[in-house]
């Protein structure tokens, strides 16, 4: 790996709360909540009745009319973001350049429900009279592909499918590419869309809020009791900052270093590795987007965590749960929890973790609750986890 | 075999997007209708849906115009 220094020069976010980057920004300094009582499907029959839900979403508002008949709701909302993100970076990709852009996407069930219609279609009406133009949407891969196609990047294009870290994982792995040399600039972020298929499944685990206490999602609460599902797409732009100052782009954030882990009880060691990485020791942290998603165990073992990889002065670190309002976004929630940290950067402000009222001695960090808070913040560190073992951490600094 | 003309029609119309009316029946689907090969399977499957019917794949190649997948089509509605 050379010296290379990657930097953030544009956010395209599609969330529950808001869509766009500044519409973002003051919605989670807000403390606005995107739940609201779930349209995509009927919920009769569940106890569970509310999500982080996209509503209203109109991809045409962002891709035109066209070219949308057979794409299904992930890849657009990948798509959507993605314009954003561009837009908002006033990157210009042409035939001449395009094979200096790659494509990094976090998507892990977004072709559950593009799976399961077709195979309806199949069953229900012959496997002759399936629609062929539906079936390139049963791949785990196209949203990235469908963003590549769409904007004309020739460059890599990968998708990583890693769970509640594929979001932060895909944007680690976009740096990795742009240090080595193999691409200037990644669109880099995570999707996932919601649906009745991966609602059930959550519902039939048991892992849902509302089945066995409140229908809430109350990060660190003691009374949190499941998660509530949430859907979205949120892009960044990462560029090699020389090609960024080139351009005068304005630059968000820098990003310095990245750890993964796997296994439960090893999150502490992903912590550990992205600040070995990024040269820092614990106490430069000002501030933490925290993966908390009103889980018993996550919660907890975040908390945890964070001590085991901060020691004595994890007591100074501010902390933020921005899944309180969006919900468990799955492999969108990295990417917007990275949006949500650079937003603190850019105010000098930690987001706040909203419905906290009763405090659980398992977690007793610095927890900014309910109300935004004015700090300090340079540095910033994203956590990823989850109970399907993966584990992650990014850093990212405000640009010096 | 009354309607199948304008059914097609709009079942074309709506694959490439475009207005019916805008579809001049001999215009080629590929060259002046922006059609790409996996629309030309869309189409074939979709007629085959509607009217319950297999056309054989050997027949795709026949599908370049509007009048002509028009003519396909009859060989096999009964």
């Amino acid at each position: 790996m050379n010296n290379k220094r990657v930097v953030i020069t544009g956010i395209g976010v599609i969330a529950a709360n808001a869509v766009g980057r500044e519409a973002f920004s003051k919605a989670i300094f807000d403390g606005a909540s995107g739940i609201k009582p779930i349209s995509l499907f009927n919920t009769a029959g569940f106890k569970v009745k509310t999500a982080g839900e996209v509503a209203d979403f109109k991809p045409q508002d962002f891709l035109g009319d066209k070219g949308l008949r057979t794409l299904d709701r992930s890849t657009k909302l990948a798509a959507s973001a993605t314009k954003l993100a561009i837009d908002d970076s006033s990157v210009e990709i042409s035939d001449e350049n395009s094979r200096a852009f790659g494509v990094s996407m976090g998507s892990t069930f977004g072709s559950i429900s593009s799976v399961s219609n077709f195979d309806r279609e199949a069953l229900t009406e012959g496997p002759r009279y399936v629609n062929p133009g539906l079936f390139p949407n049963t791949v785990i891969n196209s949203p990235a592909s469908q963003v590549s196609i769409k904007f004309n990047i020739k460059g890599f294009n990968a998708t990583i499918s890693s769970a509640f870290c594929a979001g932060l994982d895909a944007i680690g792995y976009a740096a990795d590419q742009i240090r080595l040399g193999r691409a200037k600039t990644v669109f880099a972020g995570g999707v996932e869309e919601l649906c009745e298929q991966l609602f059930l499944g959550f519902y039939k685990t048991d892992c849902l809020a509302g089945l066995n206490g409140p229908e809430i999602c109350a990060p660190f609460d003691k009374r949190r009791n499941g998660i509530l599902l949430g859907e979205g797409a949120c892009v960044l732009v990462l560029e090699d900052l020389d090609a960024a100052l080139m351009r005068k782009a304005h630059i968000y954030a820098e990003v310095l270093g990245f750890g993964m882990s796997f296994g439960p009880g090893n999150l502490g060691r992903a912590i550990s590795l992205a600040l070995k990485e990024s040269g820092l020791n614990a106490a430069q942290i000002d501030f933490v987007s925290s993966c908390a998603n009103s889980t018993k165990e996550l919660d907890s073992e975040e908390t945890r965590a964070l001590k085991e990889a901060f020691g004595p002065s994890v007591s100074k670190i501010q902390v933020g749960a921005v899944k309180s309002m969006l919900g468990e976004c799955y492999s969108a929630s990295g990417s917007l929890q990275v949006a949500a940290a650079i937003a603190g950067i850019a105010r000098q402000e930690a987001f706040p973790t909203v419905n906290y009222e009763e405090l659980d001695p398992d977690c007793d960090l610095n927890y900014v609750v309910n109300k935004a808070k004015s700090c300090k913040i340079n540095k910033a560190l994203i956590i990823a986890s989850g109970k399907t073992g993966y584990n992650s951490s990014l850093i990212i600094s405000k640009y010096q | 075999m009354p309607g199948v003309e304008e059914d097609i029609r709009n079942l074309v119309a709506t694959i490439i997007e475009k207005d019916p009316n805008e579809i001049n029946p001999d215009a080629n689907f590929f060259k002046d209708l922006g059609v790409d090969s996996m629309m030309a399977l869309e189409i074939l499957a979709a007629i085959e849906k509607k009217y319950k019917i297999s056309i054989p794949e050997e027949k795709l190649a026949q599908l370049t115009t509007l009048n002509q997948t028009i003519a396909v089509a009859k060989e096999f509605i009964k």
